[in-house]
């Protein structure tokens, strides 16, 4: 999940093992702009010891396939009274006061998980809203699931609007140039734009020798 | 994945609603994992921790508040400024007292919970980085605009809100200078941003424009025209797309929310999930370092290539418009807000600027985020239990009525389709898409392209029911005149929320549409005084095959008449009116509802021992000429009653009689129209009494134009 970039431009590629979900590799955001120069500077060490220790602690207990059908071993079309009883069974097994006592841990990740998918699937209304995302392929639960998929999510957002913000301010301080050395017209640069024609009126007036 | 589970204090366990929690407060988490976004503050230190682990269900007791917790950050605030100085810690205290306060204010007035409390973060960063009043912030259709007021100087006010001279439930320019432009319908932000913007420019100013939109609204057709004019412009601008994937109203159908309307919304979902090349993108930074050095400028055009080609499939859709494209980001993340908007400000030359933030609707209320609808709308309710205070009638509203009977009409005839805009629940087409789900249109914020949509389908044979609110009618005005009534095609119109609507202000009232429409050549016009007759005119519309037809019906419940059998209606004449009661010397003639209020005039003035005659035109077009000519005839004084503006019923009256000389002898026509000002927002009761269309003010002008004014003064008083 990590990659080095070496500022020869090389770059290697590290695929994920967990989080099987996420299609193709992923590369962290790697270069910093920091003051507006094009300097790629490896932020963070990669390298497999941050992999092994983030899927040790991170390991999602929902793998792809699980269903929360699967995880009260029902079937789909289980009526209440067999949700009511396969949960009751589970419950049981997995309670943290009777789980044996060096599992402790993962029965009492698996009673959440069975009680969340119990709370789902026994109201009609979520278990109608379960169902319809089944059908879509998005069968993780309502909020763990999704609130891990988000997670996930939001971590991969951040980079890229970071990256984002980077060029952004990259990008606008040479957007009102009058002088087209790239291309050599004028026509269709941004630097025609009304907009731009105010602004260079406004810098011109109001901060003379701004650059 | 840490988990935690909290205990419940042990009084509560089992009990419902009411009496532990007037005693006690509530402190709980979510048994779904930890969420850092629910953290309650309790009010005393008493909670106490048992050891009984995980509970089995939360919902017999109450999952929020039951009184108004302590809010010391927010009562320190009273103007943006005063937030200026608080840390990122502060602000996220400061959110959460925020929905608080919201949540807690909507519940004693009811409004539009589920939008505000989505834009919580957003608005708490936007008013931190930016500065009102000099630094313009745009809502677009203003209902998500809570949170705002509240920071900007009307908490105290927050109780009138919607009501009677308080606060209005949108922006509004003459209730505070922080509210920049007034809005209530959608989509309107865009243009007004960049119209601010470029007024700026040319003023020689240097202040920010903001204008947030939401994804429901992107759907509208003004959206993408702003969008286009701002990418040509360039001008210095920020558009904040909130989205929480929800598009139309209210949010969901009668059987689970509902998924989002049209192409956009997945591709904006797409925008979420897509996982860009970053290796492309990392070679294309590895090039332009290679280029670097002083060539900076070839540079950034390399950048620009790379990002238009690489990016993902739909932030180019907004690239190509021009926009420079943010996001997605987390529009409860705080940090994240402020660091983009903190960045955005400080850039110079930005041109537009477009920042896709995804929120959760009803965030931060358990009830709300749970509810397929999301609590878009409310009415009072209990906030520990969600539970809201309906009002039980002994009538349904007109708009139930209307599907019902559009309902059986389509059981009979095939060719009967429906088409909304967005509003499912308003226009009561989410009963008619349950019982056709393959015969119902919603395009979404879309009323142009729905009418032209619906003269396409009477092209091919079908006959296609509009039901679109007057006021919203208003944007496809054009599309009625050209594409529907000049080519005379059967389009049916079904305009509900016709007259005063209540507490949404002049914003959402239909005022005009017996106006514009009646002034077209070739439009059927008509309007049911009561239920009953709301479901014969969805008969005789249905059989009008000719030519297009309308007819509106206001907010409101029916008066409990007889309905006709099985809902279905019988068409009635077209042009014929009936008179309901037989008088003397004076005729009331009513149009629309307006009739009852005339039924209730009539009985008032009977104790002064006079008996008025009241009739009901129900078509303004084709108008009931025998109708008009035995009552101008036979009576002294004929006044018209409408619930709309001039121009409209009245006013085909009196063109009718001026022409055939009825007006040449000794009768007197007096109009009872809406006043020539738009009613602010309030009780249905206060706005008609403004208006000057109660009973009693028909009463009191009957006896005004007969020269009793005794009589008339006691009347009002």
């Amino acid at each position: 999940m990590n990659a080095e970039v070496i500022s020869s431009g090389h770059l290697q590629l590290f695929p994920t093992s967990s989080n099987t979900r996420h299609c193709g590799s992923q590369l962290p955001f790697s270069g910093r702009a920091s003051t507006g120069s094009i300097a790629l500077k490896p932020r963070r060490r990669p390298g497999p010891l941050r992999i092994t220790a983030r899927a040790a602690v991170y390991a999602p207990t929902q793998t792809q396939a699980e269903t929360f059908y699967d995880m009260l071993g029902i079937s789909e079309t289980g009526s209440i009274s067999d949700i009511k009883k396969a949960y009751k069974q589970l419950a049981r097994k997995y309670h943290p006061d009777v789980s044996p006592a060096d599992r402790t841990e993962e029965y009492t990740k698996r009673f959440i998980e069975v009680q969340e998918a119990y709370e789902t699937l026994s109201d009609p209304q979520t278990r109608a809203l379960y169902d319809m995302n089944l059908g879509r392929g998005l069968h993780f639960a309502f909020s763990t699931g999704r609130r891990n998929e988000r997670m996930d999510d939001v971590e991969e957002w951040k980079l890229r609007w970071q990256s984002q913000l980077d060029e952004l301010r990259l990008w606008s301080m040479h957007r009102d140039n009058v002088s087209s050395a790239v291309s050599g017209k004028a026509a269709a640069s941004p630097s025609s734009s009304w907009g731009s024609r105010m602004r260079r009126k406004r810098t011109d007036i109001y901060d003379l020798g701004f650059r | 994945m840490a988990l935690s589970t909290f205990a419940f204090p042990a009084n509560l366990s089992g009990a419902v609603v009411s009496d532990s929690i007037k005693r006690s407060l509530l402190y709980s988490s979510w048994l779904y994992g930890t969420d850092q976004h629910l953290h309650f503050q309790s009010m005393n230190n008493q909670v106490t921790k048992k050891s009984s682990g995980v509970r089995a269900s939360l919902s017999e007791r109450g999952e929020y508040y039951s009184q108004r917790p302590p809010t010391p950050l927010l009562d320190t605030i009273n103007y943006p400024i005063h937030m200026k100085n608080l840390s990122t810690k502060e602000l996220k205290q400061l959110a959460d007292e925020l929905r608080s306060d919201i949540i807690f204010n909507v519940s004693k007035t009811g409004g539009h919970l589920g939008s505000s409390l989505g834009v919580v973060e957003l608005t708490v960063a936007l008013h931190y980085v930016f500065n009102c009043p000099q630094d313009k912030i745009l809502w677009d259709v203003g209902h998500q605009s809570y949170p705002h007021k509240i920071l900007t100087g009307r908490r105290d006010k927050m109780p009138t809100l919607r009501q009677t001279d308080g606060l209005s439930g949108f922006t509004k320019r003459s209730e505070s200078e922080y509210d920049c432009f007034g809005a209530g319908h959608s989509s309107t932000t865009i243009s007004a941003g960049l119209g601010m913007a470029v007024g700026r420019d040319l003023k020689g100013r240097k202040n920010n424009v903001v204008a947030v939109i939401g994804d429901g609204a992107m759907t509208a057709g003004q959206a993408y025209e702003a969008m286009n004019n701002a990418g040509y412009l360039d001008s210095d601008m920020i558009v904040i797309l909130n989205d929480n994937k929800q598009v139309s109203l209210p949010t969901a159908t009668l059987d689970g929310p509902i998924p989002p309307v049209g192409a956009l919304s997945s591709a904006l979902s797409r925008l979420q999930s897509n996982r860009p090349l970053r290796e492309l993108r990392e070679v294309a930074k590895g090039v332009t370092k290679q280029i670097g050095g002083p060539v900076h400028e070839l540079a950034a055009k390399v950048d620009e290539y790379a990002r238009g080609l690489i990016s993902g499939s739909g932030s180019t859709l907004f690239e190509e418009l021009g926009f420079y494209y943010i996001g997605p980001v987390d529009g409860h993340n705080i940090d994240d807000l402020v660091t983009i908007l903190k960045e955005v400000k400080s850039t110079k030359t930005t041109g537009p600027v477009l920042i896709h933030v995804v929120t959760e609707k009803g965030r931060g209320y358990p009830y709300a985020e749970k509810a397929a609808d999301k609590y878009h709308g409310v009415v009072k309710f209990d906030p520990a239990t969600g539970k809201q205070f309906k009002t039980s009638a002994k009538t349904q509203s007109y708009t139930t009525y209307f599907a019902e009977a559009l309902i059986a009409e389509a059981e009979v005839d095939k060719d009967i389709v429906a088409i909304h805009a967005a509003m499912g629940g308003g226009t009561g087409l989410n009963i008619f898409l349950r019982r056709f789900p393959t015969r119902c249109f919603d395009v979404g914020i879309a009323e142009q392209h729905a009418v032209t949509f619906a003269a396409g389908l009477a092209c091919e044979g079908l006959k296609p029911f509009c039901a679109i609110y007057s006021s919203f009618m208003q944007r496809a005005y054009d599309q009625v005149v050209h594409d529907v009534d000049l080519q005379k095609l059967p389009v049916r119109f079904a305009m509900d929320r016709g007259g005063l609507v209540g507490a949404d202000g002049p914003t959402h009232c239909g005022a005009f549409d017996v106006t514009f429409m009646a002034c077209l050549p070739n439009m059927v016009v008509m309007a049911p005084s009561d239920e009953a007759e709301l479901f014969h005119m969805v008969a005789t519309a249905a059989a009008i095959d000719d030519r297009p037809s309308c007819f509106r019906y206001p907010r409101g419940n029916g008066i409990g008449v007889e309905l006709p059998l099985g809902n279905k209606g019988i068409p009635l004449e077209v042009g014929k009116g009936r008179i309901l009661i037989e008088g003397e010397r004076v005729a009331l003639l009513g149009y629309g509802t307006a009739v009852q209020s005339c039924l209730a005039a009539a009985t008032l003035v009977e104790a002064h021992g006079l008996r008025l005659t009241v009739a009901d035109a129900r078509f303004c077009k084709p108008l009931d000429h025998s109708l008009i000519r035995s009552l101008a005839n036979s009576h002294e004084v004929l006044i018209t009653v409408e619930e709309g503006s001039i121009g409209g019923f009245g006013s085909h009256v009196a063109q009718f009689m001026a022409l055939n000389g009825l007006l040449d002898g000794k009768l007197k026509w007096r109009p009872l129209v809406l006043p020539d000002r738009y009613i602010d927002h309030g009780s249905p009761a206060d706005q008609v009494e403004e208006a000057g269309l109660t009973p009693s003010h028909i009463a009191a002008t009957v006896f005004n134009i007969l020269g009793q004014k005794r009589e008339a003064l006691e009347i009002m008083s």
